[in-house]
């Protein structure tokens, strides 16, 4: 009996300190999984849709470098709006239902989507809210959904979370070493960057080739006063051309073709980049514009820094980072383009307090100022935009003031 | 889901109620939002945007029909989340046809240049009399203009422009000098600006915050000059995140030159510590009032502990005030039941607390006879503010601070919903991003917690008539449930 008791006694003993041992590695088992909660993701989705639109490269190459298959959703179309539309509050933007659409044809497809919390990158650099409170939309709207999200938080000013710690912490979450999280997120960095400057230069060489050409269009300028001087009204001007005759004549002898030929009409177009660069949202204005003769420079598209920093100049206190780039870039291009576009999409908060604003403080161009809701058509737009670019032919003829 | 047809009708007020009973509860929606697309056309804010479009107001006209009809079903639509998807479902596909794509567009055409390219165009500061008092005024925000005068007669040494009751042209012209969409209390404080600006005075006062309130300042400021009114504004948004001697030093340069630095600290715990006893006293009129047994003895005790505190100027007369304010409230007779109907309001800083951008939403529950709850004030919102800890009670639902009040009105409605309230009514301005957001969280809690919630969203144009219908359903709604739970 005794004897039986002790050995009981000693299994005891040795199963005490077994069991805590095992307690102790489950527990640090749990502790690293919990740290690397998202090690099992292998397929991650992105929503085609709002700031993809400014971070796709960075989102796509981070999660590729990290060994994951990224599945970015497909190109909006009406089925994804109104997928979207049905399940958002009707208030709601329409770039917010849209961005839900775009989340739920995800469903299925991944096995997480990526919907981070963007608050501000610094003071006056800040985010609209719906930024930040994307992944708590999402996961309260599929919340009887099987929908796994992953997110991150990118807060400087409150929480002092910058973007690199934050894609850093998230790359840990994956279960990825720290410096492999970091290389991963210094190639997606890079990569941005230089999506973003192969942009902007390209930008820039439309506009000096753009520049050049009107300045050619001006310097014939005598000399399509002299066609228009056949017409019998115009017979008070003769004398110009003869004033600068070697100009002109060298001018003529070396294009004719030329001749004839309007200026080109620069059209910076000014709107978030899910609508400048989403034809479904801006109803294909882009498209339209083109179709009539103008050359589209994007407001998102000039230097990010350059834009941000230009900015202050219009306003001290504007608290949205894009928006900031959008009125620098209107700014810093003034000179260059013949009439300004902007386009928000209804009802955008930050939109509503910057683009009368603008329309109202920067003056010297022609501007257009399109409020876009769920597309289905583009009637009512070509005849705006027609319009506008008549305004415009005729002020580059010689116009309303000038003339 | 009948009752989801009621609410195409061109109602001004969009407002759904979210109950979790399936198909019992009445939902209507409206909405006047198409009303204020059309408005636009003539509210131009200087420049000269000489051509509108033709065909706008056609293709507005459509759009709002379309909107209100499509308001009406999704309203209808969010009451259960069994019928819920299947009924926006048929919605959509009637609604969509033949929608205009442009809601707006407008050109402007001023093509000499004069103005710098500047929000706020430089200028030379008038130079004023050193001796004259500078007069200062503030928007008007619910019962704070009591504190606000005693920050501007204490703190400042300055005087204080007090503005009379609000107009129907206040806001009107708040509303024909501010772009459409931007959110409601915009248009109201630059309605009040205006008004104050027009009773003589030098200086108007404007706050930093988040979201887009640290941006009113400025924009209101570009406007008004545009307008062609000539004052000081005092803006605290430029100054947030730079040290007291700048807030001083900008004080002194707008307002009073002479500005005691010592005075005004200690004038400034006061000015808190009013906001504080007036908070207090309101939540004390919000839960009783609506028991009074002799009507209108409450408002008359609130407002004769208002004109007290107003008289303050000491903290001597604060205390005092707040003493015999509440002694005067608590010794009123009232006729509480022992199990009374209670609602919990939560929502949008400004509208929610401000009666006259709400229309007096407080007043009319509290006339049906209700206990009324509202976590959403000064006190708690900005001096007692904690958002992390906050949102840490509501981590169920939520991961990230969702906006300015977002966090606040989340957990106050999780509150509430945990105290056994019998409704929560969630106020917004229209176009609120932020709180527009806090919605689908709410209608989850409502809908696990089997708690009826009233959302409604005022614009410039919301009238009370429609207000008064749905509040009235919504009482009558709560009260029967609470009948048939008992």
């Amino acid at each position: 009996m005794t004897q039986t008791d002790s050995s009981a006694d000693s299994q005891m003993l040795l199963a005490v300190p077994t069991k805590a041992a095992r307690k102790a590695a489950a527990s640090t088992v749990a502790a690293l999984l919990s740290r690397t909660d998202c090690a099992d993701i292998v397929r991650v989705g992105i929503p085609r849709a709002l700031l993809y639109y400014r971070y796709g490269v960075l989102w796509t190459t981070f999660f590729e470098q990290l060994g994951r298959e990224v599945v970015v959703s497909d190109i909006s179309d009406k089925d994804t709006f109104d997928a979207g539309e049905r399940i958002s509050v009707d208030e709601c933007c329409l770039a917010s239902k849209l961005y839900l659409g775009h989340v739920q044809s995800l469903i299925g497809a991944c096995d997480a989507v990526f919907v981070p919390s963007l608050a501000n990158k610094g003071h006056r650099k800040g985010f609209c809210t719906k930024y930040q409170s994307l992944p708590d939309l999402v996961a309260n709207t599929f919340y009887d959904r099987e929908l796994r999200i992953v997110s991150l938080l990118v807060n400087e000013t409150e929480e002092k979370i910058d973007e690199k710690s934050a894609f850093i912490a998230l790359g840990q979450r994956f279960g990825v070493s720290a410096a492999d999280a970091k290389r991963a997120y210094r190639a997606a960095f890079s990569a941005q960057q230089r999506a973003d400057r192969v942009a902007a230069r390209a930008q820039e060489r439309l506009m000096a080739r753009l520049d050049q050409e009107r300045k050619h269009a001006q310097d014939q300028k005598p000399d399509r006063d002299r066609t228009v001087e056949q017409a019998p009204a115009s017979a008070p001007r003769s004398g110009a051309p003869s004033m600068e005759p070697p100009i002109d004549g060298q001018l003529v002898a070396a294009r004719p073709s030329q001749v004839r030929h309007e200026a080109p009409l620069a059209i910076l177009l000014v709107a978030h980049p899910y609508v400048a660069h989403d034809p479904f949202v801006n109803g294909g204005v882009v498209d339209v514009l083109e179709s009539m003769g103008a050359s589209v420079l994007y407001a998102d598209q000039t230097d990010h820094g350059k834009a941000l920093h230009e900015s202050f100049e219009f306003s001290e206190t504007l608290p949205w980072i894009v928006n900031r780039e959008l009125v620098g870039s209107v700014t810093l291009l003034h000179a260059h383009v013949d009439g300004i576009v902007l386009v928000s999409a209804f009802p955008c908060g930050p939109d509503s307090m910057t683009n009368d604003a603008v329309a109202r403080c920067i003056q010297g161009k022609p501007i257009l100022s399109l409020i876009v809701d769920a597309q289905s058509g583009t009637a009512g737009l070509e005849t705006r935009i027609e319009s506008f670019i008549d305004i415009l032919r005729y002020q580059q003829r010689g116009g309303y003031l000038h003339g | 889901m009948a009752d989801d047809e009621q609410s195409g009708a061109s109602s001004d007020l969009a407002a759904s109620i979210a109950d979790t009973e399936g198909g019992t509860g009445c939902g209507t929606k409206g909405d006047a939002r198409g009303d204020v697309l059309m408005a636009d056309a003539e509210g131009d804010l200087g420049g000269t945007p000489i051509a509108d479009t033709e065909g706008d107001s056609s293709a507005a006209d459509g759009e709002k029909g379309g909107i209100g009809l499509d308001d009406g079903r999704q309203g209808g639509a969010s009451f259960a989340s069994g019928g819920r998807r299947e009924s926006r479902e048929d919605a959509v596909g009637s609604v969509r046809d033949g929608d205009a794509d442009v809601r707006n567009a407008r050109i402007w055409l001023q093509l000499d240049k004069l103005r710098p390219p500047k929000l706020v165009e430089p200028r030379k500061r008038k130079k004023k009399d050193r001796h004259a008092r500078t007069r200062v005024a503030f928007f008007r925000y619910s019962y704070y203009d009591i504190a606000f005068k005693y920050f501007v007669e204490q703190v400042l040494d300055a005087d204080f422009v007090s503005l009379p009751e609000p107009t129907k042209r206040t806001l009107e012209r708040g509303t024909l000098n501010s772009n459409d969409f931007v959110c409601a209390p915009f248009k109201h404080i630059l309605g009040d600006f205006i008004d104050a600006l027009e009773s003589g005075a030098d200086v108007i006062v404007q706050f930093a915050g988040p979201c887009r309130l640290g941006y009113y300042g400025e924009l209101q400021e570009s406007i008004l000059r545009d307008m062609g009114y000539e004052f000081e504004m005092l803006n605290f948004a430029t100054l947030t995140g730079k040290p007291l001697a700048d807030y001083i030093g900008v004080c002194k340069k707008k307002v009073n030159p002479d500005l005691s630095v010592p005075h005004g600290v200690r004038g400034m715990l006061a000015v808190f510590k009013m906001i504080e006893c007036l908070d207090e006293a309101n939540d004390y009129y919000l839960a009783n009032a609506g028991f009074e047994v002799e009507a209108g003895s409450f408002d008359r005790a609130l407002s004769a502990y208002h004109g007290a505190m107003r008289a303050a100027v000491t903290e001597r007369d604060i205390a005092d005030a707040q003493r015999n304010g509440l002694e005067a409230m608590k010794a009123l007779p009232t006729a509480k039941p022992v199990d009374p109907v209670r609602v919990g309001i939560v929502g949008e800083y400004f509208t929610a607390a401000d009666a006259t951008s709400n229309l007096g939403v407080e007043r009319k529950l509290l006339t049906m006879g209700v206990e009324l709850h509202r976590m959403l004030n000064m006190t708690n919102r900005n001096l007692r503010y904690n958002e992390k800890n906050l949102r840490a009670g509501i981590s169920d639902y939520v991961k990230f601070d969702m906006g300015p009040t977002s966090s606040m009105t989340i957990a106050a409605a999780k509150r509430y919903v945990d105290e056994g309230f019998d409704g929560v009514v969630h106020l917004k301005s229209s176009g609120c991003t932020p709180e527009i957001d806090c919605v689908p969280v709410l209608q989850r809690i409502s809908r696990e917690a089997s708690v009826p919630m009233l959302f409604l969203s005022y614009d410039s144009q919301t009238s009370d008539t429609g207000l008064d219908t749905r509040l009235e359903a919504f009482y009558d709604m709560i009260a029967r449930r609470k009948k048939v739970l008992l």
